[in-house]
């Protein structure tokens, strides 16, 4: 067996151990029941006209998204946080990287592993959330699976960037910069929005910019398009939500993918050079 | 580096029939490089000089004591050879490759002085997975695991979680793993700073097997009397460089004491007695250090000579651990 399998067949195992997939579940089942909750009483209410809970049901099931986006990357920053930094500090690393292994093998299989567990994580929530509402509510976003995608690339996005910083800094400080890096970058997005809102050139500059310096916001606004139904992208719909941070006018474009794919690479690229290098 | 051996060449008793093209002789085998060699190997991190100047050759098939005072560089020194840090000077090899050489490392064993497995996983699991990472075949995963194991003592405890054995236990484990594949060299960095009396003897014979095995041992330890027991040669190191290096005999060779029980002399001569070596006098005993042992019947005829009476003759085989110190003071 490659050591990249064997070191991400660890990674799983002691996951599993430290009982993370239990912890997901738990928090899965919780959330999935409150927002059945919700959206059953959304769905019911008599306060507001049917064509008004029609435009509630996708919106308040974008927001609940933004939520699980939120726990998937905070969840993402804290595993990837202490693989490097904390298997230094304790020693393990000693007993593995004196093997007749690559570094890059080591760092590869641990970044394969918790990607399969984020992977895990993020096809549970999705696939039971999205059953969950079409039951309670008869809302079906357009593409699931495309959101599921999206949203597992912005966790695997930050996902590597904590395993870079994970081969030179603590475990904490770690997983703060990668969570305020998240943050930062969601915030360049409502930035550029309001830009886009009151047409301000320089702000939305900032959103843009902040796009291509970290996608995350991309990649969540990827996730946005694909909740929308399609009533969403008529020309009234764009004018009113311009400058809604919670909404995308269009789906990323391939050029933007391909730079996320280029980004993405070029961070594991730079977490492997680093470990390479990182004297232990 | 010690110069290679050659091998005898084939002989070919019969001669080679007429027509037949001489069969081209057999190339010398060549001899194995040491297990260990460095030059003026080198190790700064910043201002700070871990490692100033170690040359140290380590033969094959022999246990080989690392020793010095804390934070002489001992660690640094093993970390280097494997490839951990980066030297800043000098040259080093390691069973013939460059430090840090990858398929080298398939043929060494290496307990880290400090050190962790992961907790979640049982002692058996921890072996399989050293024994998948070193490319073992498959087949021998049980019998190796059970091997090693057994031979550290921890056997019955093969399923239980690394997380619930005592430091001892881990350290036995960390042994054991390093004994994985038949190693041709095993570092061991202060193996038994974490065991009891049984486990330092049971890690004496786990060593003295090696050796008799013919595989190397670099003992990495600032406990003498272990380095003592146990180690062909030495390499004394402090602030990084080396002090001294040989075999025990030649560190203390000459260096031997002798305590004679002497009465019958007064104080006045004690003052100008000239006797060989370095002396001193508590109440009856007189102890003579740095003497050539063919000289102490000299001493007794002396002082017998003086009208002393020699009631006893002790002689003492100094010490490691005094001629260690002896030579770090000297510095």
């Amino acid at each position: 067996m490659s050591p990249v399998l064997t070191i991400a067949g660890v990674t799983i195992r002691e996951a599993v151990r430290r009982k993370l997939l239990l912890a997901f579940l738990a928090i899965t089942a919780a959330m999935v029941a409150l927002s059945a909750w919700g959206f059953d009483r959304l769905a019911r209410t008599r306060s507001i006209t049917g064509d008004e809970v029609h435009l509630a049901l996708p919106q308040s099931f974008i927001l609940f998204m933004f939520m699980f986006s939120f726990v998937l990357a905070l969840s993402a920053s804290t595993i990837g946080s202490p693989a490097v930094s904390w298997e230094i500090e304790s020693g393990v690393l000693l007993t593995l990287v004196t093997r007749p292994v690559r570094r890059a093998q080591i760092l590869l299989g641990k970044w394969l592993g918790l990607a399969v567990l984020l992977a895990l994580y993020d096809a549970a929530v999705c696939a039971l959330e999205v059953a969950v509402v079409k039951a309670v509510s008869g809302f079906l976003p357009p593409d699931p699976l495309l959101v599921a995608v999206y949203l597992f690339a912005e966790g695997c996005l930050l996902l590597t960037v904590a395993l870079l910083l994970s081969t030179r800094m603590s475990v904490i400080a770690a997983g703060v910069v990668a969570v305020a890096l998240f943050g930062a970058s969601w915030l360049a997005g409502v930035v550029g929005a309001l830009g886009q809102s009151f047409n301000i050139g320089a702000l939305r500059a900032v959103g843009q910019v902040g796009r291509y310096v970290l996608p995350s916001d991309g990649l969540w606004h990827g996730a946005i398009y694909y909740l929308e139904p399609q009533t969403f992208i008529g020309q009234h719909f764009l004018e009113v939500h311009a400058g809604d941070p919670f909404f995308a006018q269009s789906a990323p474009s391939w050029a933007y993918l391909v730079w996320v794919g280029i980004w993405f690479l070029a961070v594991l690229g730079a977490g492997v050079a680093s470990f390479e290098r990182r004297e232990l | 580096m010690s110069p290679a051996r050659s091998a005898e060449p084939a002989q070919h008793g019969l001669g080679t029939p007429p027509g037949v093209p001489e069969p081209r002789p057999t190339p010398p085998a060549p001899a194995p490089s040491p297990a260990v060699y460095t030059a003026g190997l080198s190790k700064h991190f910043g201002s700070t000089v871990a490692l100033r100047s170690l040359s140290i050759t380590v033969e094959r098939g022999e246990v080989f004591g690392f020793l010095g005072p804390n934070g002489a560089g001992k660690t640094t020194a093993v970390k280097v050879l494997l490839g951990l840090v980066r030297p800043t000077g000098g040259e080093g090899l390691v069973l013939g490759a460059p430090l840090g050489d990858r398929l080298a490392r398939r043929r060494i064993g290496y307990l880290p002085e400090l050190f962790r497995f992961q907790g979640l996983l049982s002692a058996a699991e921890v072996v399989r997975l050293h024994s998948k990472l070193l490319g073992l075949p498959k087949a021998s995963w049980p019998a190796e695991s059970s091997r090693v194991l057994r031979t550290v003592g921890l056997d019955r405890r093969a399923d239980d979680r690394v997380a619930t054995f005592s430091k001892g236990m881990q350290q036995r484990l960390g042994i054991a793993v390093a004994l994985l594949g038949d190693p041709l060299l095993v570092v061991l960095d202060e193996p038994t700073s974490a065991l009891d009396p049984v486990g330092r003897r049971d890690v004496r014979e786990i060593i003295r097997a090696l050796r008799a095995g013919g595989t190397t041992v670099f003992l990495n330890t600032h406990l003498l009397d272990e380095a003592e027991h146990i180690c062909d040669r030495v390499a004394v190191i402090d602030r990084g460089s080396t002090v001294a290096t040989g075999t025990l005999p030649e560190l203390l060779g000459h260096h031997w004491s002798v305590r004679l029980k002497v009465t019958g002399l007064p104080d006045r001569w004690w003052a100008g007695a000239d006797l060989p070596g370095s002396w001193s006098r508590e109440e009856d005993w007189v102890r003579v250090r740095a003497i050539d042992p063919t000289l102490v019947p000299d001493v007794v005829a002396r002082l017998v000579g003086r009208g002393g009476r020699v009631e006893a003759v002790v002689p003492e085989n100094e010490s490691l651990e005094a001629r260690f110190l002896e030579l770090l003071e000297g510095r």
